[in-house]
C-alpha cells in the first residue's frame, strides 16, 4: 500500500511535479515544523541531534535556512521565473531532480556526523546541485529577457551557492563554518527585498482595489529598495569579514533605517490594514527591527544580539516563505485567493514566535520556556499550512489545467 | 486652512522619509570608524569617542552657550544680509542700467573668498562680534542680491503690461502678480544664505574670536584633542542638519510644488 503510494508519487506524471513551487513548499511546509520539533526535543530532553560538524547550533541553522528556507526558494525562483519572463514551465523530471538533490543534501548532512568526510561532501555537492541546476534553469530565461528586469535573483542563487560551497570547504577543512550561515541569512534577507517588490506590487494594489480606495496607488520604488539590498550586502559583507565589530554596527544600523525607508511605500492609508499586505509589511517591520537591535547590541552593546538575527531569520524569513507559499502556492495551483481563517492565524503565530524568540534573548528571560513556546507556535503555524495546503499541492488542479499557471486576481 | 490641514497631515510622512537620510549618515558613521580602525584614535577617534564628548560638553552647560554666541552672529550677519541683499536687489532689478551695472560688482563679491574678508574684518572690528558678523553679512549678501535681481529681471512683461492695462491697484500688483514670483527666486537664496552663514560664522570664530563654536575649536586644536575637535566638527553638522531637514527641505519642498503648479497651468 505504502509502496504503491509512494511509487506514484515518484512517478513523473504525478500531479506533484506538475510545477515547481508543489513539490519544494511540500518539502519546506513539512521540513518547518520536523526541524523545530527535534531542535526542542533536544533543547528540553537533550534527545541527540545527528552529530554534525560545527555541534547543534550549526545543525539547527543550517538546516533551517539550507533545508527550509531553500526548499520554498526553489520552489517560489521555479514558479516565478517562467512567469515572470515568459515562456513554459520548468519540466517534471528536472523539478524532480532538483527535490533529489534536495532530499540527498538532507541525507548526506544528516550523516556527516557518521560517516564522516565522503557524507559531508556529498552533502556539499548536492546542495550545489541544487542551486547549479536553478541557475542553469533560470539563467537563459533571465538573462534573454530584454530589460533583464529579474538577473537579481540570479546574483541571490549565486550568493546562496558561495555560501554553500563556503560552509562545506570550511567544515571539510576542520574549521567552525558558522560564519557562512551568518552570510547565507543576508543574501536570503536581500532576495526577500527582491522578490517581495515584485509580490507586493500586485497584492497591494490588489488590497487598495478591494477596499474601494481611490486616487491611491502603491509603486515598491526602486531607489528605496536598491538602497536597502546596498545596506543589507554591506552588512553581511561586514559580518563575513569584521564580525563583531562596530564598522558592522553602524551598517546593520544603515539597513535597519534603509528598511524603514523602504516601508514609505507602503504607507498608503487604510488598505495597509487587510491581512495580506499586512503580512507583507510585517516581514519589512521585522526585518528593520532585527537589524536594529543586532547593530545597538554591536555598537553601544546594549546586548541581545541573537535577538536580532532570530527576528530575521524567524520574523523576516519565516514570515515570508509563510506569506509568500500561502498567496503563490493557492495561486499556482489554480485557485483563487486564501479567504479561510488559517493563514492569518498562521501569520499571526509566526510574528508570536519571532517575538517570543527574540524576547528569549533578553537578559533575565526564562529562555527554556519562551524557547519552547517560540518553537511551539511556528510549528504550528507550518503545520496549518501543511494541513491546508498539501492537499492542493498534491493534486490535479481543480481548474483542468497542467503546469503552473496563475489564476488572474479576480 | 486646507492648506493648513493638508500641511499637517503630511508631517508624519515627511519625518518617516528621514530614514533615508538615517540610513545614509549611518553609512558615513560606518566609513568614519573604518578610519578611525585604520589610523588610530590620535589620527581620528572614533564617533561614540566623539559623540559622548559631545554629550559631556552638553550636560556640563557650556556647550550651549557657545552655540548660542555663534547661532548670534550668524543670524544677525544673515538678517542683515537677507534684509540689504534683497531690498538692493529688487531696487536692482527693476532699472536695467542698474542690474548691468551691478553685475561685474556682484561677480566680485562672488568671487572674493570670505577669507580675505575675514583679514579686513579683522584689522577694521577686531575682536569681537563685529567681525564675524560681517564677514557672514559679506559672504551671504551676493547670494541673496543676485536671487532678487533675477526674480525682478524674470518677471513677465505681458503680464506687467495686462496688469497696467486693466488698472489693477497696486497692492494687487504686488501681492498677486510681483510677490509671488519673487518670492520663488529669493526663498532659495535665502536657503543658501542660511547654510552659509553657518559655516562662515565658524570660520570667523576660529580666527578671531575669543568665544563661540570656531573659538571652542581653536582651543581644542591648539590643545591637540581630537576628541574634542571632533566632537565640536559634530554639534556644527548636527545643528546644520537639523536646519537643513527640519526647516529648508519642507519649505523647499513647497515652493518646488509651486513652480511644479506653474507649470501644469501654463
Amino acid at each position: 500500500m505504502l509502496t504503491a503510494l509512494l511509487r506514484g508519487l515518484v512517478g513523473v506524471s504525478h500531479p506533484v511535479w506538475m510545477c515547481g513551487l508543489r513539490p519544494f513548499f511540500l518539502l519546506a511546509t513539512l521540513a518547518a515544523p520536523a526541524l523545530m520539533l527535534v531542535w526542542l526535543a533536544f533543547l528540553g530532553h537533550g534527545l541527540p541531534l545527528p552529530p554534525t560538524v560545527g555541534g547543534p547550533f550549526v545543525w539547527h541553522a543550517h538546516e533551517l535556512l539550507f533545508g527550509f528556507a531553500l526548499a520554498a526558494t526553489a520552489g517560489f525562483l521555479l514558479t516565478v521565473v517562467p512567469e515572470f519572463t515568459g515562456g513554459g514551465d520548468f519540466t517534471a523530471v528536472s523539478v524532480r531532480w532538483l527535490a533529489f538533490a534536495w532530499l540527498l543534501g538532507r541525507a548526506g548532512f544528516w550523516s556527516s556526523g557518521w560517516l564522516g568526510a565522503p557524507a559531508l561532501a556529498v552533502s556539499g555537492l548536492a546542495h550545489l546541485a541544487l542551486l547549479c541546476g536553478l541557475g542553469w534553469l533560470a539563467a537563459p530565461r533571465l538573462w534573454r529577457d530584454p530589460e533583464r528586469k529579474h538577473l537579481a535573483f540570479l546574483w541571490a542563487v549565486a550568493g546562496l551557492a558561495v555560501c554553500v560551497a563556503g560552509f562545506h570547504v570550511d567544515a571539510l577543512r576542520g574549521e567552525h563554518p558558522a560564519r557562512w550561515l551568518h552570510a547565507a541569512l543576508g543574501v536570503y534577507m536581500m532576495l526577500i527585498v527582491v522578490a517581495m517588490s515584485r509580490v507586493s506590487m500586485r497584492i497591494v494594489n490588489h488590497a487598495i482595489e478591494e477596499a474601494g480606495v481611490v486616487g491611491v496607488e502603491y509603486r515598491a520604488r526602486p531607489p528605496r529598495r536598491n538602497l536597502a539590498t546596498f545596506c543589507i550586502g554591506l552588512y553581511t559583507a561586514a559580518e563575513f569579514f569584521l564580525p563583531e565589530s562596530r564598522i558592522s554596527g553602524w551598517l546593520a544600523l544603515a539597513a535597519a533605517a534603509a528598511l524603514l525607508n523602504l516601508l514609505n511605500d507602503w504607507h498608503i492609508g487604510r488598505a495597509l490594514f487587510s491581512h495580506r499586505p499586512l503580512m507583507l509589511y510585517g516581514v519589512y517591520a521585522f526585518m528593520a527591527a532585527g537589524y536594529a537591535i543586532m547593530g545597538a547590541a554591536l555598537v553601544f552593546a546594549t546586548g541581545a544580539f541573537s535577538a536580532g538575527r532570530h527576528l530575521l531569520a524567524v520574523g523576516a524569513l519565516g514570515l515570508a516563505i509563510f506569506a509568500v507559499m500561502g498567496i503563490a502556492g493557492r495561486a499556482h495551483c489554480g485557485m483563487t485567493f486564501e479567504t479561510r481563517q488559517w493563514l492569518p492565524i498562521g501569520a499571526v503565530l509566526l510574528a508570536a514566535a519571532a517575538l517570543a524568540r527574540a524576547l528569549a534573548a533578553w537578559p533575565g528571560a526564562n529562555a527554556p520556556v519562551v524557547w519552547l513556546v517560540s518553537g511551539l507556535l511556528w510549528s504550528m503555524a507550518f503545520g496549518l499550512y501543511a494541513g491546508y495546503m498539501a492537499p492542493l499541492l498534491l493534486t490535479a488542479r481543480a481548474d483542468g489545467l497542467l503546469g503552473c499557471k496563475g489564476t488572474a486576481i479576480p | 486652512m486646507t492648506l493648513f490641514k493638508r500641511w499637517l497631515a503630511g508631517i508624519p510622512a515627511y519625518l518617516w522619509s528621514g530614514w533615508g537620510a538615517i540610513a545614509s549618515l549611518a553609512l558615513l558613521l560606518a566609513a568614519w570608524e573604518v578610519i578611525s580602525v585604520v589610523y588610530g584614535p590620535m589620527i581620528l577617534p572614533d564617533p561614540l569617542a566623539s559623540f559622548s564628548r559631545l554629550a559631556e560638553l552638553l550636560s556640563g552647560g557650556g556647550a550651549w552657550s557657545e552655540m548660542l554666541i555663534s547661532l548670534r552672529r550668524a543670524l544677525s550677519g544673515l538678517l542683515l544680509a537677507i534684509t540689504v541683499g534683497s531690498l538692493l536687489g529688487l531696487a536692482a532689478g527693476v532699472s536695467m542700467t542698474a542690474s548691468t551695472m551691478s553685475r561685474p560688482l556682484v561677480t566680485v563679491l562672488l568671487g572674493m573668498p570670505p577669507i580675505a574678508w575675514l583679514v579686513l574684518a579683522m584689522l577694521w572690528f577686531g575682536v569681537g562680534d563685529g567681525t564675524p558678523v560681517f564677514t557672514v553679512f559679506i559672504a551671504c549678501f551676493p547670494v541673496v542680491f543676485i536671487g532678487a535681481l533675477q526674480g525682478t529681471r524674470t518677471l513677465d512683461h505681458q503680464l506687467r503690461d495686462m496688469a497696467a492695462a486693466f488698472r489693477l491697484p497696486w497692492q494687487m500688483k504686488l501681492f498677486d502678480l510681483y510677490l509671488p514670483h519673487v518670492v520663488s527666486y529669493l526663498f532659495p537664496a535665502w536657503i543658501n544664505a542660511l547654510g552659509t552663514s553657518w559655516k562662515v560664522v565658524v570660520m570667523a570664530e576660529l580666527l578671531s574670536s575669543n568665544d563661540g563654536i570656531g573659538a571652542a575649536l581653536a582651543v581644542t586644536r591648539s590643545h591637540l584633542d581630537m576628541e574634542g575637535t571632533l566632537a565640536w566638527i559634530v554639534a556644527i553638522v548636527l545643528a546644520l542638519l537639523a536646519v537643513e531637514y527640519l526647516m529648508l527641505e519642507p519649505i523647499k519642498r513647497e515652493v518646488e510644488r509651486w513652480r511644479e503648479l506653474d507649470r501644469e497651468h501654463a
